[in-house]
């Protein structure tokens, strides 16, 4: 079966997650994609881990070879005026120009669409940047941290009234980094039926910060509607909604529908205290739930995870373990779906690693080749593909430009 | 401007609550004509949760949660406990170029609605469920609240305070999450259409769209055979890095006080330098303490207690503008309040939208995350009351005329 995006033919100028994750999304279903690193440093992504053994190396990390399966990878100095020219030629040949540089980078550079849309009016520019490409944060230093901050997620998490001393928690990992890349990667399929439509290409500028403000859920619109602010200190208004601990493990209580707690209740063997007028509805078990929480505790604390889970599920309560890595990786229902895969990389090893996102009917997600090395495909691209020489190659190697 | 990218695409959105609504809004906001199939014998139930203006429930079409995902779509109602909405939704789907649902697996097939039935109706539609667990597997059956997705896709065991048992992400992260990767994969799939004519199937598990997000997580679990640590606000390549507490907001809110708080990330010993000069301690970086990430990261907390001694004399906005003014990374944490009324850039970027609502005027809502130099990018209309373009869509798009119509809803079927 063909791959759906074989057809596409994508550059990437990506470091950690925003970029790279968007243009894996289309390399993951056929794209080619020719990643564009910094010569003799790469992408920031490798010198973050995990690492194989725990030491650092530029070729062993894993969140880079997670982010950048089925990508060729050259070595450029986009800086230098060397480099921008074999750029243009890597661009006249794209369908899309994929990029998360810095926006006082890019004006350093001369990276900007107007440039290389007249090299390549079919091209399609994809501008992931913390803040967007224009107003007055449109410069300012970002990391992960503090995208997460400005989007407005962070303030939402934490540990609740009880401890309004600990501050708002950040989610784990680059979670402002991969929403910014896969609200890229849709912006730029987008821009790519537009480009198949009327023959033209565009600048699309896509702000992390717009994509994290974009999923609230209903507390963005607690201002503008009720002038409540939301943030972690609010007391949830229905509940059971909590992680709780059983004999070896979490398990997430659930129950938000009033037909699941009475399944819940009928679980727990009827006790009496749930009968009590303080647990009558869901809004009163939210009202009462420091009352609450100390008899499902008790009860939670003598069950075990997985029984409590399919006894609960059994019942169409959606109770859910806090899944642990291992938890992840030895699921018989992960297995059975075949959502981990293996993937041999020459210098780091072999390891399993999250597979597709979604399952398509007609054109397959595949790993056709595990992330590059820094400046693998150097010769391939930039001899075999823009036709330098050996001669070129090798002084362009030795002035650093690749 | 040129048209925008998915105009002339009709989207046959049997979607609700949040997931599939945040799947619909992006095609919406790439301009596909997307039509909402709900029904008033049980509505989504976004329409019945607030916020509400004025803080007053009432009616269906009130709620701020379900007009921020609505924004752009059409709603028309059916009642499918009667035949006739069946053959509705058939000629619906019979001009429709995609089919999305995010009921609990096998709902769509017990409808009528299964692939195998609207690949009958049209052979090309890209059809896609996005469910909890996907659509094989044994736990295929279990049912998923978007609360309970964030612990089950491993983010909790990997988010918390030092030392503190799991955590959650804040809100329901797995939905939306999975609602853009299923927008990504529509789009795909409409891309392959358009070259081989061909349509296809897309099962969409939001538990594994979210186990992607934690992938540094896992590879630890696989590379090391190691659980990850729960670190707080810190980070393994970075110090300081974390979440300061500056003043309180000034005015109280709702007979509240409103604590604020400042993000700061130092990524190199370059940038600890400029930080360290920010906040007048520019003998910090000279200090064999900190000079370097080793020496900071042993350090750390000493570090943390002299950057929240800075902050806390200042405001949140004040101490982001001094460190950004030395370029070091630092941002508001914000609030729903600060996004909506404080943020300078969103507002620079026209980000937010205000359309006019039928029921609640004209407020405010959250926008489209990207903008595109040449084809057209804005949200059409507000989000619509419930069956608002069922006379519309109807007679427009399936050709039913108006006796039809009304024959039709005297017999409950357009309920």
């Amino acid at each position: 079966m063909a791959q759906a995006l074989a057809s596409l033919k994508i550059v990437e100028i990506g470091e950690l997650a925003s970029a790279p994750y968007a243009a894996k999304l289309m390399a993951d279903m056929g794209a080619e994609v020719i990643k564009i690193e910094r010569p003799g440093i790469g992408d920031r992504a490798r010198t973050r881990g995990p690492f194989p053994g725990g030491a650092a190396h530029r070729e062993k990390s894993g969140l880079y070879r997670y982010l950048n399966t089925n990508k060729l990878g050259v070595t450029l100095d986009i800086a230098r005026p060397e480099g921008f020219a074999l750029l243009e030629r890597l661009v006249a040949d794209a369908d899309v120009l994929v990029h998360n540089v810095a926006p006082p980078e890019m004006d350093r550079v001369g990276l900007n669409f107007d440039r290389l849309h007249q090299i390549n009016p079919r091209l399609v520019m994809t501008s992931i940047t913390p803040y967007g490409l224009t107003g007055p944060w449109r410069d300012l230093r970002a990391e992960e941290i503090t995208v997460w901050s400005a989007g407005g997620v962070c303030v939402l998490n934490g540990a609740g009234p009880d401890h309004p001393e600990l501050p708002p928690l950040k989610t784990f990992g680059n979670q402002a980094g991969f929403q910014g890349g896969v609200h890229g990667a849709v912006a730029t399929m987008g821009a790519i039926l537009a480009q198949v439509r009327d023959g033209e290409g565009q600048h699309v500028d896509v702000s992390c910060q717009e994509a994290i403000a974009s999923q609230l859920e209903l507390t963005f619109e607690y201002w503008p509607y009720m002038k409540v602010i939301a943030n972690r200190l609010g007391k949830k208004p229905i509940q059971p909604l909590e992680a709780m601990e059983c004999k070896d493990g979490w398990i997430y209580v659930c129950c938000v529908e009033e037909h699941q707690w009475k399944a819940f209740v009928d679980l727990m063997g009827n006790p009496e205290w749930a009968g009590e007028e303080l647990f009558k509805d869901r809004l009163a078990r939210g009202e009462n739930w420091e009352a609450l929480k100390i008899f499902l505790e008790e009860w939670v604390s003598q069950q075990t995870v997985i029984d409590l889970y399919e006894k609960a599920q059994a019942r169409r309560i959606p109770f859910a373990p806090v899944s642990t890595m291992g938890d992840l990786l030895n699921s018989p229902h992960l297995k059975a779906r075949g959502f981990f895969v293996e993937i041999a990389h020459p210098v780091a090893g072999t390891h399993q690693y999250p597979g597709a996102p979604l399952k398509y009917g007609a054109t397959p997600w595949a790993i056709r080749r595990p992330a590059p090395t820094l400046g693998q495909h150097n010769a391939e691209i930039f001899g075999g593909r823009l036709g330098l020489d050996a001669a070129r190659l090798a002084e362009l190697t030795r002035t650093g430009v690749i | 401007m040129a048209r925008p990218p998915l105009d002339g695409i009709r989207v046959a959105d049997f979607t609700w609550v949040w997931a599939g609504p945040y799947c619909t809004l992006q095609l919406a906001h790439l301009g596909a004509d997307v039509i909402r199939i709900e029904t008033k014998t049980r509505p989504c139930v976004t329409r019945m949760l607030p916020p509400w203006p004025g803080m007053k429930p009432g009616g269906l079409n009130r709620s701020g949660y379900f007009n921020q995902y609505s924004q752009g779509k059409r709603s028309i109602t059916l009642n499918f406990k009667d035949p006739a909405a069946h053959e509705v939704a058939r000629k619906l789907i019979a001009r429709s170029d995609v089919v999305i649902n995010n009921f609990a697996h096998g709902v769509m097939d017990r409808m009528g609605f299964g692939y195998d039935d609207v690949r009958k109706i049209k052979s090309d539609v890209i059809m896609i469920s996005l469910t909890g667990y996907g659509d094989t597997g044994p736990d295929a059956d279990y049912i998923a609240y978007g609360p309970a997705q964030v612990p089950l896709s491993g983010l909790s065991a990997l988010t918390g305070y030092r030392g503190w048992p799991p955590m959650h992400a804040g809100f329901s992260y797995a939905d939306p999450n999975g609602g853009v990767h299923g927008a990504f994969a529509i789009l795909a799939a409409l891309y392959h259409r358009g070259k081989t004519g061909q349509g296809q199937y897309i099962d969409m598990s939001q538990w594994e769209c979210a186990m992607g997000l934690l992938a540094e997580g896992l590879l630890e679990y696989t590379m090391n055979g190691r659980e990850p640590e729960r670190i707080g606000n810190e980070d393994p390549w970075m110090a300081p890095h974390g979440i300061y507490r500056c003043l309180d907001r000034p005015e109280q809110v709702m007979g509240l006080t409103v604590d604020q708080f400042v993000a700061i990330a130092a990524a190199d010993d370059a940038e600890f330098k400029r930080l360290a000069g920010a906040i007048g301690r520019l003998d910090l970086a000279g200090d064999p303490h900190y000079a370097t990430l080793a020496a900071r990261k042993a350090h750390e907390s000493e570090l943390d207690a002299i950057l929240a001694g800075w902050t806390g004399g200042r405001t949140a906005v004040e101490a982001a503008a001094i460190l950004q003014a030395a370029s070091v990374a630092a941002a508001v944490v914000a609030d729903n309040k600060f996004l909506s009324e404080e943020d300078p850039q969103l507002k620079a970027r026209e980000y937010f939208v205000y359309k006019e609502h039928p029921e609640v005027g004209t407020l405010q809502h959250c926008g489209i995350p990207w903008k595109m130099s040449r084809t057209a990018t804005a949200v059409r209309a507000a989000a619509p009351c419930i069956g608002q373009h069922t006379d519309e869509v109807l007679g427009q798009v399936l050709g039913y005329g108006a006796e039809e119509i009304a024959k039709l809803r005297a017999q409950g079927a357009l309920d």
